[in-house]
């Protein structure tokens, strides 16, 4: 069997006397695509902010293809194969369209300070390949045509289209999206599922999902699993279908029903 | 052991001066992240204005303290509004309000060199005279800027902890936004930190100078201050006091037991093993980035 | 003519550090008060190098660079290192402590230095060619580093840190190499202003000169080369004509500084290099690069 790409055993972080991540289990195979739902506050970006490096857990494990990776810097777990998109959007906004996706190819510049100084032949080498292949980046997504643009200035739209082709510009193994759909209405959620389902069958890259919108949620997970979160730990994980019907999920997203003695149904079961 | 005893003395004294600029840069601080360059401005306007208002007007020491409050705080209102909270409504990056404060810096001090001439004051014989305790001698003036800081410093934290303006105030550091929300005046907020800044700097600025002299260069000390701040915690309002008190009885002591050249390279060494090994401070809380 | 001259060369030296600068803060948006410290270092090991060792001329100034870019770990190791909006404002400091500090060493070494007399003697070696050439290189070469994939990791940690860590930019690397550049700079900027003075002297070192370098890149435009270059140029050219504005200058800067942050922060040519794109393609296309 195929091990994990990412398990998280027991994770925990609190913030002073707030626990924003709770004894969370998680495992992501090679490849898969898995949603992470929860109503708001549930500490779902805390958990991308914990495993994209950002914050450091207060205990709990995080393993990467096997290896631990807490307490590794975000730059060095962006070239070990972890990249994200952002809840806000966090695009250069004064850098072209062409040079925000070209970052994530040159993080770690490919030639030296005095190639770079001096422009020589290598340097001009290195630069040609990757502007090929963030063109070819830009094409996959359908943005070539706007490489030269200010990031700043393009559409809502197109500006999570460019954060995620940036994530993917660095060749991740695992690609994080925070809400990736947020603010969108109905043709553009379709045109982003279409347009994620496309990246994930065709890059293979395993993705941890964050959303809002449910119906992208349950189209571009109904082959594989949906974790839901509340309240900082795991509620339930499951095929789309499964966790639609489990009672848990459904009393933290609508509340709890009311028996007529004002008991909630969760107390009721209790007592029995 | 008396050499000792009156080197700490003195370093208590210019301690206590670094203190009240470190806490009225660490209020700053807390509140809006932003390191307020122009408070050595401040401060060179309350040693001046102190000045003047003795050696031209005859005021009594008192009266000349208030008087340099008052200018001072009129300059730190009118800076804040001009240099800094049309940046802050914009949302500006930090560098430029950075850049701001280090403008509204060089104009005043400048003006200062240009309005007064750079030649060294001294305060007239007022506050001279010293007390003799055990073969120790506290000068008069070094007792009463320690006593007066401690004051002031007593009054801003019952002002900040009391009263429904601090509560305004500490709100505001907590969460600037927030705050807002729930009613605060960010404006007012504003108006009412930098007014304290610039009470404690022109106080700092008269006893500086009543200690050593008045000339329009005296602001450059504000780095000791911030140093001060930075080993007690950035931010950290005891923390900076703590911090100041410190550096200022060090640096006395490296000054008279080894040379005074090398107290002010002392401070800056201070400032590269803090930020090397405690960039924190002493009592500084880390900060997470919210992503 | 001997009077043109001097503006010119006072200009180039001026523009050489000024680039230097604008690497630093008008790219990566780290805020220097301290580069004057780093012209202290070039002027004084470049001037020292060539009296004590009798090295020569065109060895000692990229050596007084190089002097000036290697001192510059000094503050950039400790304050880069870990993450936080602290680091910005910790540096700030760190480089006024540090440039107070140069000087103050300067003005107590006696025997060697000269300590607060002054260093004299140095030979007038800087002339017209010299330095324009020096800053033609020097413009050319930050062009070169800042459109290099190292010169946009720094356009990205200046815009948004944060952001540029999660795509796999190392901003304590990239810090300390647009620090390093700039400080080297300003550390020939330095050596050739000591070859044209023949006489340093501490003082010339303070916080106005680093203000004035500073002031060159905020007028000049954030993200820009050309912008900076030119406001290098006019001001040492302006004052000399409006000598009667010359008491004013940091006055008039300081005031400036706070209206262009407020109205303008762009500056005059800020994030608008693009508009000598044409220029620069038919530069690189002389040297084949596309």
């Amino acid at each position: 069997m195929d091990a994990p790409v990412l398990e998280l055993k027991g994770l925990s972080v609190a913030f002073g006397g707030v626990r924003a991540v709770h004894g969370v289990d998680l495992t992501l195979a090679r490849g898969e695509l898995l949603g992470l739902i929860g109503p708001n506050g549930a500490g779902k970006s805390t958990l991308l902010n914990l495993i994209s490096g950002a914050i450091a857990p207060t205990s709990g494990q995080i393993l990467f293809n096997g290896r631990s990776i807490v307490g590794i810097a975000p730059d060095q777990l962006c070239h070990l194969g972890i990249s994200r998109t952002f809840q806000n959007i966090r695009l250069f906004p004064r850098m072209t369209v062409f040079e925000n996706v070209a970052l994530g190819l040159h993080a770690r510049p490919h030639y030296s300070l005095a190639d770079a100084f001096f422009c020589t032949p290598r340097a001009c080498r290195m630069d040609a390949a990757a502007r090929e292949r963030a063109n070819g980046l830009l094409e996959q997504v359908g943005l070539e045509g706007l490489a030269g643009k200010r990031a700043g200035d393009l559409s809502y739209g197109l500006q999570r289209r460019l954060e995620l082709v940036r994530a993917m510009a660095t060749e991740p193994e695992l690609l994080l999206l925070d809400e990736p759909a947020a603010g969108m209405n109905e043709d553009e959620c379709e045109q982003l599922t279409r347009l994620i389902r496309r990246i994930h069958e065709e890059f293979h890259y395993g993705v941890i999902l964050i959303e809002h919108h449910i119906k992208v949620v349950m189209e571009l997970c109904r082959d594989s699993r949906i974790y839901v979160m509340n309240l900082g730990e795991i509620l339930s994980s499951g095929s789309p279908r499964d966790i639609q019907s489990d009672p848990k999920v459904i009393s933290a997203y609508l509340g709890e029903k009311r028996t007529s003695h004002g008991q909630t149904r969760r107390q009721l079961s209790r007592s029995r | 052991m008396v050499f000792f005893l009156q080197q700490l003395v003195s370093g208590i004294s210019i301690g206590s001066i670094y203190a009240l600029l470190a806490v009225g840069y660490a209020l700053v601080y807390s509140v809006y992240n932003f390191t307020n360059w122009a408070f050595d401005a401040f401060m060179v306007t309350g040693a001046f204005a102190a000045f003047y208002g003795i050696s031209l007007y005859a005021m009594p020491f008192p009266v000349a303290i208030a008087f340099s409050i008052v200018m001072t705080v009129a300059l730190a209102l009118v800076t804040e509004t001009v240099a800094y909270r049309p940046l802050r409504a914009h949302n500006a990056p930090r560098l430029f309000m950075m850049i701001s404060a280090m403008g509204a810096s060089l104009a005043v001090v400048n003006i200062a060199n240009l309005a007064f001439g750079g030649s060294f004051r001294k305060f007239p014989e007022i506050t001279a005279g010293a007390y003799r305790l055990g073969g120790v001698s506290v000068g008069r003036m070094d007792l009463f800027a320690a006593g007066f800081a401690c004051v002031m410093l007593c009054l801003l934290w019952l002002f900040l902890e009391r009263t429904k303006f601090g509560l305004g105030v500490r709100a505001s550091a907590l969460d600037t936004v927030t705050a807002g929300i729930m009613g605060v005046n960010n404006n007012q907020v504003a108006l009412i930190i930098f007014g304290i800044s610039g009470v404690l700097s022109a106080v700092a600025g008269v006893f500086f100078g009543a200690k050593y002299a008045v000339y329009p260069y005296l602001g450059t000390v504000t780095i000791k201050a911030m140093i001060g701040s930075i080993i007690g915690g950035i931010g950290s309002l005891p923390g900076a006091v703590l911090g100041s008190l410190l550096l200022g009885i060090l640096e006395t002591m490296i000054s008279s037991y080894i040379s005074s050249v090398y107290r002010d390279l002392f401070s800056f060494s201070i400032l590269v093993v803090m930020l090397l090994f405690f960039p924190s401070g002493l009592m500084g809380a880390k900060r997470v980035v919210k992503l | 003519m001997g009077y043109l001259s001097t503006i010119c060369i006072l200009s180039c030296i001026n523009i050489t550090a000024v680039l230097g600068l604008a690497v630093l803060t008008g790219y990566t948006g780290l805020f220097s008060i301290g580069h004057a410290g780093f012209m202290a270092i070039g002027a004084y090991s470049s001037a020292v190098l060539f009296l004590e060792l009798n090295l020569p001329f065109w060895l000692v100034v990229p050596l007084g660079g190089l002097a000036a870019g290697c001192s510059s770990v000094i503050i950039g190791y400790p304050a880069f290192r870990g993450l936080g909006k602290l680091r910005g404002d910790y540096f700030a400091i760190a480089t006024l402590g540090f440039s107070e500090t140069v000087r103050l060493l300067l003005n107590n070494t006696y025997p060697h230095f000269g300590g607060a007399y002054g260093l004299t003697g140095i030979p007038p070696l800087t002339s017209l060619p010299v330095a324009a050439g020096v800053a033609v290189l020097a413009l050319l070469g930050a062009h070169n580093l800042m459109t290099s994939q190292h010169g946009k990791n720094c356009v990205a940690v200046g815009q948004d840190e944060v952001a540029a860590q999660m795509m796999g930019v190392n901003l304590f690397t990239t810090k300390l190499k647009a620090l390093f550049i700039s400080a080297a700079y300003a550390g020939v900027a330095g050596a050739l202003f000591g070859f044209y003075m023949t006489y340093l002297s501490p003082g010339n070192f303070g916080i106005g000169l680093s203000s004035d370098l500073l002031a060159a890149v905020v007028f000049g435009g954030m993200q820009s080369l050309i912008g900076p270059a030119v406001t290098a140029f006019l001001l040492v050219a302006i004052p000399e004509f409006l000598r009667f504005l010359v008491e004013w200058r940091l006055i008039i800067y300081g005031i400036l500084f706070v209206v262009v942050m407020v109205y303008r922060p762009q500056g005059l040519l800020g994030y608008r290099d693009l508009d000598f794109s044409r220029f620069w393609r038919a530069v690189h296309g002389l040297r084949g690069r596309g």
